[in-house]
């Protein structure tokens, strides 16, 4: 029973298409909508709650330890406050609610909120187009990890300068502590973000993803999760590492409810976005797209995707459990009163752990995606990439203790783990059996995308076998806890997430700009990097065998050596990075303009035209062939199908 | 019927495939593969000095000072030489990929794609047999020794049930925010912030924290445990030279966590009791 | 689009059960480790029962919650569940009249839970600060509370919705997911029952004394 009167019907090609009907009006206050009435309206609520707040707690009110209540609680309110405005100003709130009243969004409402002839505005909305929101998430996500990198920076200068103290131990504790959290954020959300939502819908042949509102809605949720973090360096700060240990965290100023906020929304952003990966890759792939016929990256997004939908809520409610220890007084993590501190490291590392493979994974798919590309041959064993990928997976949720073994929580459950642990690095070998096997006798081009990828396995190579030490218990109980540690992260997650990253970037931005990234200024910048990368971690290991631990500002004598010379690293990174950037921002502006498919390629994305049309392909494709379908047959094969004595002639000296 | 007739007269055709050694043979012959095998022999010996320098590092402050660090520097230093064949190779592809086949520069595609090698079934084989059996070897050789330091260490026995060692010293040692605490409860609860170790002597602490988490770490002895405010943990070791150590708190802790640190002197136990006896304490046994 | 939807809300239950699994493991750890023995209220006895008037002069003492009002709010929301389960089924054999009541009623329901677990929390024999037990049972009845509130919004637009033919015969499958959806609450409202039922005196009963190397 259906309510409105006649059916609406569309030309398409010609012929008459009947439409869904309509059950709303079109237009409306959503329409007027965008960033600037999201910043009014969350500074505008904060302001309102926070105030209100400060009137209404009593001066008097005080923890069970006697500390001052009212900064907290007005610094909550003030922080719930801008979360609730904000995504009330950008109009998040439309869509539940007017499903909920039953007026649903019309088809020309879905068309505006898609940013349909809205130009430069749309990036300021709240834009439901896949490659939009992918933009959006590249903006965001740099500025993220340039914020972290300026922490990065201010770091390093402190530990250089050994003969003095730039910062106090607090502010010098919560700077690393922000890095941290920032870092990982940042590179959680750098290859998924930007690619996965620009990219993935094209790769498989579809027009959007498969909810776009909830697209828009993981975006502007990061978006609104930002000032949260930056926020807690002026309440405070994080004076307890990314990692956050209570009680540690329960001494911390009101800056550390800036962290679990930000969590918590980040949190519900990674679930959304999540959710919304999986649903599209699982429903939306174009006909005749098998899975043996998916690109690997699909399935590298989709990986990191199912591993941050488990993951994720064990670190939000992990937050949500010290903010009410905080708030509230209860005690999960407050040992005197029945909580326990290995409660906070197990529900933290069970998201921990999974998450550098949401990191690293997509970042090693991007870089399999790109290598068929540049040396023209298909993907070696295909099957084993996905293999890798899958038991990565499968084993990231097995592996989180690895982390906890010096804690003493449970002795003899460190030889399950480390059993585990070992047993990962099978998978992730059989990521860089592939990468092998594709550069194995291929017609390298030597574009920017690919050297990439040369300094993604270099340093993945450094970081595994660095990995298996510390997998190692015996040994982790020398390098738990010192520069070690810090090193061998920084090479996965930096070296082989980061410059992934860069590939990537390098790799689709023609689709996404419309122009090639620069390669003179863009290749300056990575070798740069990767010079002072390997100075200032290789220094860094240095460090950690010498015995430094982490998180300390001021050390004994005998470190200052490897610490000056990882500061000569880090500042090398950074104008390396910059020049990078420049690269980036000159490139977007002004850069050479490149057809739709400049590097040749047969996925199903290069053959959108560039600029992308709102709705992708004008006819949905069909897919008929494997992907990575390059190369000409192997001159070598014909010398094991003879018995001749001599072949050189045959086949030549290649 | 006589059976020759259901028998073929002829021996079967040969097949075209040659033996095994032969194809090893054939498929060294093509140039990549011999210089890719010596590249990677030629990166493995310029890698192989690492695990030397590995172990000077961990070495400059007078490590190894007992059994577990010299298992602990013996587990790096062969972890990281089994670790050299597979990386050398990759690193042998990369250099080769670079230099070693084509490679063009350009803004255009390649004009002649690659040799369309989608699968190499003995290259994948070889590589799954040598990285499992390589993670196998880590793994029993972290298993065993995991299991040997724990029996040396009672790393998860009850301090009232040690296995017959009836000499162990008993150590508490209490992290606060920002110091480092050693009481000696079989010395008539000597305390002391200096940690006094005896000669060849197995020690035994129990650890707990009375704020926030520590992370006890006798940094050349190789012992390392976290200080956990609420619980009790237990490590344990037995120093085989004497001299002054370091103890490092691993784990941040505050303000002030790059700064909690003490000594340990290891003394002949003659030393040791002179000393006990001079702070104060009791010798039990 | 439908199949979209339910594969969308298949994957937002995960994100849930892993949250509620999250609670689940700090109840269950907490009350195997008994830290400083403060896994009970103080003033709990040995026995899970409501308040002590044995003990005449110690003042007001806070003690581990009654078990059964757990077990009540669980049938209170299995009878909304069920409900919306009548409402969907007949709005897949077009019976519209079935769909309105069944998801109507499933939503006041909903609300009399809502209120019955408030009721539950405020009055409950301990407040946020009286140890681990209180903190976890306080946290599972909040997670409580939050699905119901969802349960409520995803109720009211089913009931709306239905009113005005947005769910009918030919379109039905939003009603089945919150149904889904339901179900997975009716499941966290399960395992808190379990659990504040079948795990609550600690196991442990001699740990250390905090900072110092005594057992209690």
């Amino acid at each position: 029973m259906s309510v409105d009167a006649a059916v609406e019907t569309k030309t398409v090609f010609g012929s008459e298409v009947p439409q869904p009907p309509q059950h709303g009006a079109a237009g409306g206050v959503m329409r007027r909508l965008n960033f600037g009435t999201g910043l009014v309206g969350g500074i505008g609520l904060a302001t309102i709650a926070g105030w209100v707040t400060a009137i209404i707690t009593p001066s008097s009110a005080s923890s069970d330890t006697f500390a001052p209540m009212e900064p907290t609680y007005v610094y909550l309110a003030v922080l719930l406050g801008w979360f609730i405005g904000f995504m009330l100003g950008m109009g998040a709130f439309v869509g539940p609610l007017r499903w909920v009243v039953g007026r649903d969004i019309t088809h020309s409402d879905a068309e505006y909120m898609a940013g349909k002839d809205l130009g430069r505005k749309r990036y300021w909305k709240y834009t439901t187009d896949h490659k939009v929101v992918g933009i959006q998430y590249l903006i965001v996500a740099m500025l993220v990890l340039g914020f972290a990198g300026l922490l990065a920076m201010l770091i390093r200068t402190e530990l250089g300068m050994t003969w003095t103290s730039l910062f106090t131990p607090s502010f010098y504790n919560s700077m690393i502590g922000t890095h941290g959290i920032a870092m990982i954020i940042g590179m959680i959300v750098i290859i998924s973000g930007p690619l996965g939502n620009f990219i993935v819908p094209m790769m498989i042949g579809a027009r959007d993803m498969a909810f776009p509102r909830l697209n828009a809605l993981s975006l502007w949720l990061f978006v609104s999760a930002v000032p949260m973090l930056v926020s807690s360096m002026f309440m405070g700060g994080i004076q307890d590492g990314w990692s956050v240990y209570y009680p540690l965290a329960a001494q911390a100023p009101p800056g550390m409810l800036g962290y679990q906020l930000t969590i918590i929304v980040f949190a519900i952003s990674t679930a959304v976005a999540s959710v919304n990966l999986m649903t599209t890759i699982l429903t939306m792939r174009a006909k005749g797209m098998t899975w043996s016929r998916t690109p690997i990256f699909v399935y590298g997004i989709f990986a990191a995707s199912v591993m941050g939908l488990y993951a994720f809520p064990f670190f939000q409610y992990a937050q949500i459990l010290g903010l009410s220890d905080r708030v509230f007084n209860t005690s999960f993590f407050d040992p005197l009163n029945g909580g326990s501190v290995w409660l906070y490291e197990n529900l933290f590392w069970l998201l921990g752990h999974p998450e550098v493979y949401v990191i690293l994974i997509p970042s090693m798919a991007v870089a399999l995606e790109l290598m068929p590309v540049f040396l023209r041959k298909p993907l070696f064993s295909f099957n084993f990439a996905v293999a890798g990928i899958v038991g990565v997976v499968a084993l990231s949720g097995l592996v989180w203790a690895h982390h906890m073994y010096m804690t003493g929580w449970a002795p003899a459950a460190n030889y399950p783990f480390m059993l585990s642990t070992e047993l990962i690095s099978i998978p992730v070998g059989f990521l860089v059996l592939v990468a092998i096997g594709t550069f194995w006798r291929g017609t390298a081009w030597t574009r920017l995308p690919l050297m990439a990828v040369y300094a993604v396995v270099f340093n993945k190579m450094i970081g595994g076998v660095t990995g298996v030490y510390l997998s190692d218990v015996p040994a982790d109980q020398y390098f738990h806890g010192s520069m070690f540690v810090v090193a061998h992260f920084h090479y996965m997650l930096m070296g082989a997430g980061l410059f992934g990253a860069m590939a990537g970037i390098a790799f689709f931005f023609p689709k996404m700009t419309g122009r090639f990234l620069d390669e003179r200024i863009g290749s300056i910048g990575l070798w740069t990097a990767f010079v002072g990368f390997q100075i200032t971690f290789m220094s860094m290991f240095v460090a950690g065998l010498q015995g430094q631990p982490r998180r300390v500002l001021d050390f004994d004598d005998q470190f200052n050596l490897s610490n000056w010379i990882s500061t000569i690293g880090a500042y090398v990174i950074g104008i390396g990075m910059l020049i990078f950037l420049s690269a980036i921002i000159t490139s977007w502006r002004s850069g050479v303009l490149a057809s739709s498919n400049p590097w040749g390629s047969k996925s199903l994305e290069w053959q959108t035209a560039t600029p992308v049309p709102l709705e992708n392909f004008p006819v949905l494709p069909v897919v008929t062939d494997r992907p990575y379908d390059y190369g000409v047959p192997d001159p070598y094969e014909v010398e094991f199908d003879s018995t001749d004595e001599d072949l050189t002639e045959k086949v030549g000296t290649k | 019927m006589s059976t020759e007739t259901l028998i073929p007269e002829e021996p079967e055709a040969p097949t075209n495939r040659p033996p095994s050694m032969r194809r090893v043979k054939l498929w060294l012959q093509r140039p990549y593969a011999r210089k890719i095998l010596i590249l990677n022999v030629v990166i493995g010996f310029l890698l192989l000095p690492l695990a030397w320098l590995l172990l000077a590092g961990m070495n400059q402050t007078g490590a190894p000072a007992s059994e577990i660090m010299k298992d602990i520097e013996q587990t790096v230093f062969v972890f990281t030489i089994v670790s050299i064949p597979i990386t050398a190779f990759v690193f042998a592809v990369l250099v080769y990929s670079l230099l070693g086949w084509r490679h063009v520069t350009g803004d255009e595609p390649p004009m002649q794609d690659s040799p369309a090698i989608r699968t190499n079934r003995i290259g994948v084989i070889l590589w799954t047999v040598s990285s499992t059996l390589l993670a196998m070897f880590l793994v029993v050789w972290g298993l065993v020794e995991l299991a040997q330091i724990t029996a040396n260490s009672f790393g998860s026995i009850a301090a009232n049930e040690q296995p017959g060692q009836k000499s162990a010293e008993i150590i508490n040692v209490t992290g606060q925010q920002w110091v480092w605490t050693f009481e000696y409860p079989e010395h008539n609860g000597l305390t002391s912030d200096v940690l006094y170790l005896p000669l060849d002597r197995p020690v035994y602490f129990n650890v707990t924290s009375k704020d926030v988490i520590h992370n006890f770490w006798a940094v050349e002895l190789g012992v390392k445990v976290d200080a956990n405010p609420g619980a009790i943990t237990q490590t344990g070791v037995t120093a085989n030279k004497l001299g002054t150590f370091n103890v490092r708190c691993a784990e941040l802790c505050g303000m002030h966590h790059a700064y909690m640190q003490t000594q340990i002197q290891v003394l002949e136990q003659d030393a040791f009791d002179s000393w006990v006896r001079e702070s104060g304490g009791k010798k039990t046994s | 689009m439908a199949r979209r939807s339910r594969l969308g809300m298949w994957f937002f239950i995960v994100a849930d059960v892993a949250g509620t699994i999250a609670l689940v493991i700090s109840y269950t750890y907490l009350w195997s480790l008994n830290v400083n023995g403060g896994w009970a209220p103080p003033g709990a006895t040995l026995t899970a029962s409501q308040t002590n008037t044995a003990l005449p002069t110690t003042p007001p003492t806070a003690s581990f919650a009654v078990e059964w009002p757990f077990w009540a709010i669980l049938l209170v929301v299995v009878a909304a569940t069920a409900l919306m389960w009548f409402g969907y089924r007949s709005a897949r054999s077009g019976n519209h009249a079935g769909l309105l009541i069944g998801a109507g009623l499933s939503f006041l329901v909903t609300v009399a839970a809502l209120v019955f677990q408030w009721i539950q929390i405020s009055t409950f024999p301990f407040d946020a600060g009286d140890g681990a037990y209180a903190s976890a049972v306080l946290l599972l009845c909040a997670s409580n509370i939050f699905h119901l509130l969802l349960l409520l919004f995803l109720g009211m637009g089913i009931f709306m919705r239905a009113r005005k033919g947005l769910i009918d015969k030919a379109n039905w499958y939003q009603a089945q997911l919150t149904g889904y959806y339901m179900t997975w609450v009716c499941v966290a409202f399960l395992l808190g029952a379990i659990l504040t039922t079948f795990l609550v005196v600690s196991p442990n009963t001699d740990p250390a004394i905090f900072g110092t190397f005594k057992q209690q």
